[in-house]
């Protein structure tokens, strides 16, 4: 297995302990309007802390390094971000499309991303056909037995 | 003799014993949906229990809600997300024992723990159901706020190597926790002038989008399987469970009470008792670097602890009319609609209602084991067995729909996505995604305990008085410090010995 040098800085913890440091001082900021104490006291007293230990874990990384040993960027990148970005855009079509095509499209459209093995003609009409009864098994459990009102969609209005 | 023994016949009917098996199924199919809480799983039935006896209703919301915290394992060990809140300590080692292809053992021993967690709170409930209820009237706000502290002094325990990077993601997340509609002043805070932030981070789909979308984003990346299969069926793996059971009775019976305790708090609920009982498991053990890598002791600590909640729960709720959980408070209402008023003299004006209700209590969380067993061989198999294509959106799915259903809010499900992608990117340098949630759940308790204290202290002018004086704060000061430090102080003692006695005294 292949580890990093134990000098190593870790440089990405450095950047995300200076980024909670910026996300401290931006927070304290909107804590200027709040003019009862009982609304600032507690968040102020953990942006302190936050900022403490970020400023922390920087020196104990400048001077000591603080690297440890991280997995290689091993899988496909092209796949993760096609299941953030779909997930993403089906929850935002969900209000002008619906709950239940919307579903549909994020089900199929993940099970492209997720499929590694070939797709074969039993794949191609059992996966799809799976899925569409899995996500209306789903819409019919939520809408009807537990009575969530989920989006039909303002574009069929 | 038991109390009310004369009543237990009258739980053994037929259909009462159908409601409290059908409960249990429904009630662990329902918790094991990541969103779908014990709270939700109860509160849709309850129309249904209006038409009932009083007693055989409150056999079916009890064993539903007694299933419900039972069935959250079932996501929580085999996708690390926790299916109730309750069981947010489970994935701390269920995960990993399934990782490596333990999953099976995990939800067998999480059934059994689940079964005496939830016979203790019940026998705690027949038996000293008035006593006990006093205690919650002995916890004010600064005792919920040292609670508070002592569920994030986890911390120290979950920071996966870098203790820094642990306190600064608590404190992420007890950030969080403040955001939105203040519980006491009413500000506006940390919202930015966006509306979706008034409502506040909700908890449940913070919870799924930090577990459960960095696995989705792992699983999706590699054509590897998501969990280690065994080469050959090896069925319930009850015999190997029933030994870590027996090996670990003092965990059980500890975290039992633990759960029984913190159950008849109100406000505190089962994903703070399992939270406590692991924390104590880990300082009691003998191997306490297992824990969090798959430890089974972990796994029993927890699920024993939220399931004796239930029973401890219902304390506070039948005697105080206070409901010690959140799944409390909707039986409470329909207890109100059957025209039960609850309060001391429950016991001997309406004696039998409710010791039916604790019998039958009793005869769900016996029928658990079965139905568990059943259920969470099922749900194993699925997971193990299913092509990846199809689990990977079918998880997806489950944690959108989940999370819109709590508040049905489009909002949520944006916000779960967005935390996930962010726990999986702090993941990757170190900061885990445990901590942040401790934050996240714990803050709200921490900061209404804290400025309640801090309100009162001020106002009887002794601040300190307050928060040091008093002696329940002092004795969960007390086990917050040792918590913290047995670790270390358990090294030191141990390297003496170690020095003095040679290689016989080293520990693995």
């Amino acid at each position: 297995m292949s580890t990093e040098p134990s000098s190593s800085r870790d440089l990405p913890g450095t950047i995300i302990a200076a980024a909670f440091i910026l996300l401290g001082a931006v927070f304290w900021w909107d804590t200027t309007d709040m003019s009862d104490p009982d609304s600032y006291v507690f968040p102020r007293s953990i942006i302190v802390l936050m900022i403490a230990f970020s400023l922390l874990l920087i020196l104990r990384n400048l001077a000591f390094g603080g690297g440890r040993p991280r997995s290689a960027d091993e899988g496909s990148w092209p796949r993760r971000i096609g299941l953030v970005a779909v997930m993403l855009l089906g929850a935002l079509a969900m209000p002008l499309v619906g709950f239940l095509p919307a579903g549909v499209a994020v089900f199929l459209a993940i099970l492209a991303l997720a499929q590694y093995d070939p797709w074969t003609t039993h794949r191609r009409i059992v996966f799809p056909l799976v899925g569409v009864a899995i996500v209306v098994g789903f819409y019919v459990l939520f809408s009807e037995a537990l009575l969530v009102p989920l989006p039909v969609g303002s574009l069929f209005d | 003799m038991l109390p009310g023994i004369e009543y237990f016949a009258a739980a053994l009917t037929p259909f009462n014993v159908a409601l409290a098996l059908g409960g249990v199924a429904a009630g662990t199919i329902v918790g094991s949906l990541p969103g779908l809480t014990a709270t939700m799983a109860v509160a849709v039935l309850v129309p249904l229990t209006f038409a009932m006896e009083p007693s055989s209703a409150l056999i079916l919301m009890g064993a539903i809600y007694t299933g419900a915290i039972y069935g959250g394992a079932y996501a929580a060990v085999l996708l690390n997300t926790p299916g109730t809140p309750s069981a947010i300590a489970t994935t701390f080692d269920g995960y990993p024992m399934a990782k490596r292809g333990d999953g099976d053992l995990a939800i067998t021993a999480a059934c059994l723990a689940s079964v005496v967690g939830g016979l203790v709170g019940a026998f705690a409930l027949l038996l000293l159901a008035p006593p006990l209820a006093e205690v919650a009237l002995a916890f004010g706000p600064v005792e919920y706020f040292w609670l508070a502290l002592f569920g994030l002094s986890l911390i120290a325990a979950l920071s996966e190597g870098s203790l820094l990077k642990g306190l600064i993601g608590g404190c992420f997340g007890l950030l969080l926790a403040t955001i939105g509609v203040a519980e006491i002043s009413a500000d506006v805070r940390f919202t930015f002038g966006s509306r979706t932030l008034l409502g506040g981070i909700e908890v449940v789909s913070a919870l799924i989008g930090l577990y459960c979308v960095p696995v989705l984003i792992d699983m999706v990346a590699t054509p590897d399987r998501h969990l280690q299969v065994a080469a050959t069926p090896r069925g319930f793996r009850l015999p190997e469970a029933l030994a870590a059971a027996w090996r670990g009775k003092v965990n059980l019976l500890r975290s039992s009470i633990i759960g029984t305790l913190v159950g008849i708090l109100p406000g505190a609920g089962g994903s703070i008792a399992g939270l406590v009982a692991y924390s104590e498991a880990r300082r009691a053990s003998k191997h306490p670097e297992r824990f969090g890598k798959g430890e089974i002791d972990g796994v029993q600590a927890t699920e024993s602890a939220n399931n004796a909640t239930v029973g401890g729960g219902f304390i506070p709720t039948l005697v105080l009319g206070i409901p010690g959980t959140p799944p409390d408070a909707v039986i409470l209402g329909a207890l109100l609609v059957q025209g039960i008023r609850t309060g001391p003299n429950l016991f001997s004006e309406q004696g039998s209602i409710v010791y039916t209700f604790i019998y039958g209590l009793v005869l769900a969380t016996v029928l658990m084991l079965p139905a568990g067993l059943v259920i969470g061989r099922y749900a194993y198999r699925f997971i193990v067995t299913v092509p990846k294509a199809l689990l990977v959106p079918t998880v997806a799915f489950m944690t959108v729909i989940g999370s819109y259903a709590i508040r049905n809010s489009i909002s949520d499900v944006v916000l779960m996505i967005i935390l996930g992608v962010m726990g999986w990117v702090l993941g990757r340098f170190g900061f885990a995604a445990s901590p942040i949630v401790l934050g996240l759940i714990l803050g709200a308790i921490a900061e209404q305990g804290f400025v309640q204290g801090w309100t009162i202290g001020a106002a009887v002018g002794d601040l300190p008085g307050m928060f040091f004086g008093r002696p329940i704060s002092l004795a969960i000061i007390a086990l917050t410090l040792l918590s913290l430090l047995y670790p270390l102080l358990r090294g030191r003692i141990f390297g003496r010995r170690g020095a003095a006695g040679g290689e016989g005294a080293n520990v693995d």
